[in-house]
């Protein structure tokens, strides 16, 4: 009786500590936002949370935004700059001076001279950009916008912040046995079956699983087999971490219920998931994503599709999980001083000129689909929610393709070197007519259990899809030397975003 | 492999294969030996563009009354005809010189007629296209179709052709036409590089008219007069925004149009009248304690004005919807300005925008 007694308590310990660290956490950052709250009354800001998982495009989307408010590009849709309410805009100091400066300079460079997209974001940075405009009553103003660029396998990190180590670790095991990943988690799954959850805890054995775990997931991402639901996410880009304690843990298989044996290699994996979750996971989200007024969420629809049925799941379970972590809803005096919401998020399928444009609404429904449910809870909370096609950069242009009786609205790029279609490989110097195939119109055709459609990934050969990764365009210059970056609704998602804070 | 939709299977063509052929439109029929043919979209004009036009409304059944008034027409038609022809003829027998000149002027009137009624005609229906085309404009805001809203932009920079105010806003819709801008947001983007212009235009043509009946109102010293001198400046003030906004009316079509500015005027007057009560009351009080007559006119320029903002809804091509629709109490603070305090009170541009936006 009294054994029993004490072993609820002990269940129930880590849940009230849970309570108490969420408690203290809520108090820090309503202590905060309250500070905040009194700078921004003299100085408007807006804190855009720009979120996507990796190879949504969050590089390339920044550095064009920047790009068209300062340098000043073709934003038809977005009033106060095509009105010319816009006196200029220009980066300032960032309010960080511990986190590195997003380098703008070094990315418009990449794009135009050596017509290379971005390398993939390995570190946070943050950029400060203030525009300086005349309200239609006519007055001067300045908004502040600050941004925020952050590698996107750490978003992956955001949904841990509920789960338990338990939770994760069958989670992560679960997907880990299903089809396509389970021949990439082989040797990792060997090894996990020589541990002994209760044994004494050892560091090499850490080690090696973490090693193996880590392999595995790198594989997964490599492969296209999935390109999301990897969690954690600093295992696959550790930044400053790597090798310490905090990144050293894996999934056990875990058959009994309760507290792990003090001393096991249980209790030690989940001393370092825990760790892992208040050094790297609560910080991140604490300092970047708990205080945004404004979210876009970049999602690479495409390259879902093309990976095949799989892909697309994983992606709709990691997006409606990531967009959870998220508070949303409209904005109040209340909520202004303790709690920071999100009043207005833009879904955006990014990569959209890797399509005719008659098919961009396609897409769009697609991307709705695959959101609906996050996207009915912000909007019932009161958050204004829009969902767009969009390329920050396009880099191709469209044409029509004639074959026999043919005609295939097609794009055309240069696609990057070794992209294949159809058995053809591409130098990445060759220009090409590109038809990637029929988006449906109704987006649960491609979610059918019944009738998959075949993904690159399982049919190489004859996949329904092919959205070929083009290099940037050749760019034309204004009078003034400057690049005009071409876009598609990129000014349409400023409008959204930021146009209402503008008049 | 069957899929639930219509699918094709992705293709890429090397634009430097032999077999590849590129061109600029696709009227040129591929030689034989090209198997493949591309046509690069310079612009959207390359796709067909259809206009629906079953959003038009249905023609109303033929009714009675209009048959009376067509048959009755006839009729003083033909009366009149046998009338001119008994007169020529009775010219005739009379003299023949007398006769040739009858002829020449009944033919003259005729002709003249017939230009007239073309005339009314055309003005007729540029007034239903203008009505259609807001119409259909304030569907794509809510459906976002991008063809049709690329179609209902061509129609639009047709009518403001000649409208020389609107060569740089024509210029830079033309250029944007070629990207890719959704149906509503390019129906916005019309609205703000065509209408801007106008819109102030408007205002100023509107205020302009409630000042003059203001002052005519305070001075004049009878009733008729006033009067009648309402009922003419409001409608100059619907002929003259009607040309502003590419309407060009003629009699027929300014009379129908007065009419539906006086039926939508009714419909709305009730909300209008709640929102700028206060500011009546208030005016009108003030106005009044000064002088019985000064009242009265501030009241009757409020109408005039209030008649002008009805007829801007009746003849603006677009709805408004990127634009702040121009209201009551901005222009009448304009008037007010200029009618009460003389120069020392003129309100500047930016507190009328001011109290627009305040509302």
């Amino acid at each position: 009786m009294s054994r029993a007694a004490g072993k609820a308590s002990l269940v129930y310990r880590p849940i009230r500590n849970l309570v108490v660290a969420e408690f203290i956490e809520e108090i820090r950052l309503a202590a905060r936002a309250l500070a905040e709250f009194g700078v921004h009354l003299f100085n408007p800001t807006i804190r855009l949370g720009v979120t996507g998982l990796s190879r949504a495009g969050k590089t390339v989307f920044i550095t064009a935004l920047v790009h068209g408010l300062v340098r000043g590009g073709r934003f038809p849709v977005f009033e106060a700059l095509a009105t010319g309410r816009i006196a200029r805009a220009y980066l300032a100091p960032q309010a960080d001076d511990a986190v590195s400066r997003f380098d703008y300079e070094n990315h418009i460079n990449a794009l135009v001279d050596k017509r290379s997209w971005p390398t993939s974001t390995r570190q946070i940075s943050e950029l400060r950009l203030v525009i300086e405009y005349q309200s239609l009553s006519g007055y001067q103003h300045t908004l502040t916008l600050d941004i925020v660029d952050y590698p996107g396998e750490w978003l992956l990190d955001l949904p841990l912040l509920t789960k338990t180590y338990e939770i994760w670790a069958s989670e992560s095991l679960r997907l880990s046995r299903q089809r396509p990943r389970a021949d990439l988690a082989k040797d990792w799954h060997a090894h996990l079956a020589t541990l002994d959850p209760e044994g004494m805890e050892d560091e090499q054995q850490a080690l090696t699983a973490a090693r193996l775990f880590t392999e595995y997931l790198r594989a997964c991402r490599d492969n296209n087999y999935a390109i999301s639901l990897l969690p954690p996410g600093r295992f696959l880009m550790p930044g400053d971490l790597a090798n310490t304690p905090a990144l050293t843990f894996a999934p056990l298989e875990l058959s009994t219920e309760g507290p792990p044996p003090a001393g096991s290699l249980w209790a030690m994996m989940r001393r370092r998931y825990e760790s892992y979750r208040s050094v790297v996971v609560r910080p991140f989200f604490r300092d970047h994503f708990a205080r945004l007024d404004r979210q876009i969420v970049l999602v690479d629809t495409l390259a879902a599709i093309n990976a095949g049925p799989d892909a697309l799941l994983d992606l709709e379970q990691e997006l409606g999980q990531v967009l959870d972590c998220f508070q949303t809803g409209r904005k109040t005096i209340l909520s202004a001083l303790l709690r920071p919401r999100i009043d207005r998020i833009l879904l955006a399928a990014t990569k959209a000129d890797h399509l005719h444009h008659t098919s961009h609404d396609r897409l769009e429904t697609i991307l709705k689909h695959l959101t609906q449910r996050a996207t009915a809870q912000a909007e019932l909370a009161g958050a204004q929610v829009d969902v767009v096609a969009l390329a920050a950069i396009r880099a191709t242009r469209e044409a029509m393709v004639r074959r026999g009786r043919q005609e295939l609205p097609c794009v055309l790029g240069v696609p990057i070197a070794g992209e294949t279609i159809a058995g053809e490989i591409f130098d990445g110097e060759t220009e090409a007519a590109i038809f990637p195939g029929d988006l449906p119109d109704d987006p649960t055709d491609l979610l059918r259990s019944d009738n998959r459609f075949h993904g690159s990934v399982t049919f190489p050969q004859n996949a329904d899809f092919r959205f070929l990764r083009v290099r940037p365009p050749v760019l034309e210059f204004t009078e003034k030397g400057v690049p005009a970056l071409p876009h598609i609704r990129l000014d349409r998602a400023l409008q959204f975003l930021i146009g209402d804070r503008l008049v | 492999m069957s899929k639930g939709w219509k699918h094709r299977p992705p293709a890429a063509f090397r634009l430097d294969h032999g077999q590849v052929i590129v061109g600029k439109t696709r009227k040129t029929r591929p030689p034989s030996d090209h198997p493949v043919q591309i046509v690069q979209d310079a612009e959207f004009e390359a796709l067909a563009i259809t206009i629906d036009d079953s959003a038009r409304s249905s023609r109303r059944g033929a009714r009675w009354g209009v048959l009376f008034w067509i048959a009755l027409g006839g009729l003083l038609l033909l009366a009149m005809g046998l009338a001119i022809t008994g007169l020529i003829t009775d010219l005739f027998a009379r003299n023949q010189e007398l006769g040739w000149i009858g002829l020449a002027l009944a033919i003259l009137a005729a002709v003249s007629l017939i230009i007239i009624c073309v005339r009314e005609i055309i003005g007729l229906m540029r007034l239903a296209t203008v009505e259609n085309l807001r119409e259909r404009a304030a569907e794509m805001i809510v459906g976002d179709n991008r063809v049709e809203a690329r179609a209902l932009v061509h129609e639009l920079l047709h009518l403001t052709r000649k409208m020389p105010r609107l060569a740089r806003g024509r210029a830079t819709l033309e250029g944007h036409l070629a990207e890719i801008i959704d149906g509503s947001d390019m129906v916005r983007l019309a609205e703000r590089e065509l209408m801007t212009p106008l819109d102030q235009q408007a205002r100023k043509l509107i205020s302009a008219a409630a000042t003059r009946v203001s002052v005519v109102t305070a001075l004049s010293p009878r009733a008729v007069i006033d009067l009648l001198f309402v009922f003419g400046t409001a409608l100059s003030l619907v002929r003259r925004l009607a040309f502003l906004y590419g309407v060009r009316p003629g009699t027929l079509s300014l009379a129908r149009l007065t009419r539906h500015v006086v039926v939508h005027l009714a419909m709305t007057g009730g909300l209008a009248t709640s929102d700028s009560l206060i500011q009546q009351l208030l005016g009108h009080g003030v106005a009044a304690k000064l002088s019985a007559r000064l009242g009265e006119g501030v009241l009757n320029g409020l109408l005039t004005a209030r008649f002008g903002l009805a007829a801007i809804d009746i003849i603006r091509p677009l709805p408004f919807a990127a634009l702040p629709r121009p209201t009551l109490g901005d222009l009448m603070s304009e008037v007010l300005g200029s009618f009460g305090g003389g120069e020392e009170r003129q309100p500047s541009r930016e507190s009328n925008l001011a109290s627009a936006e305040a509302q």
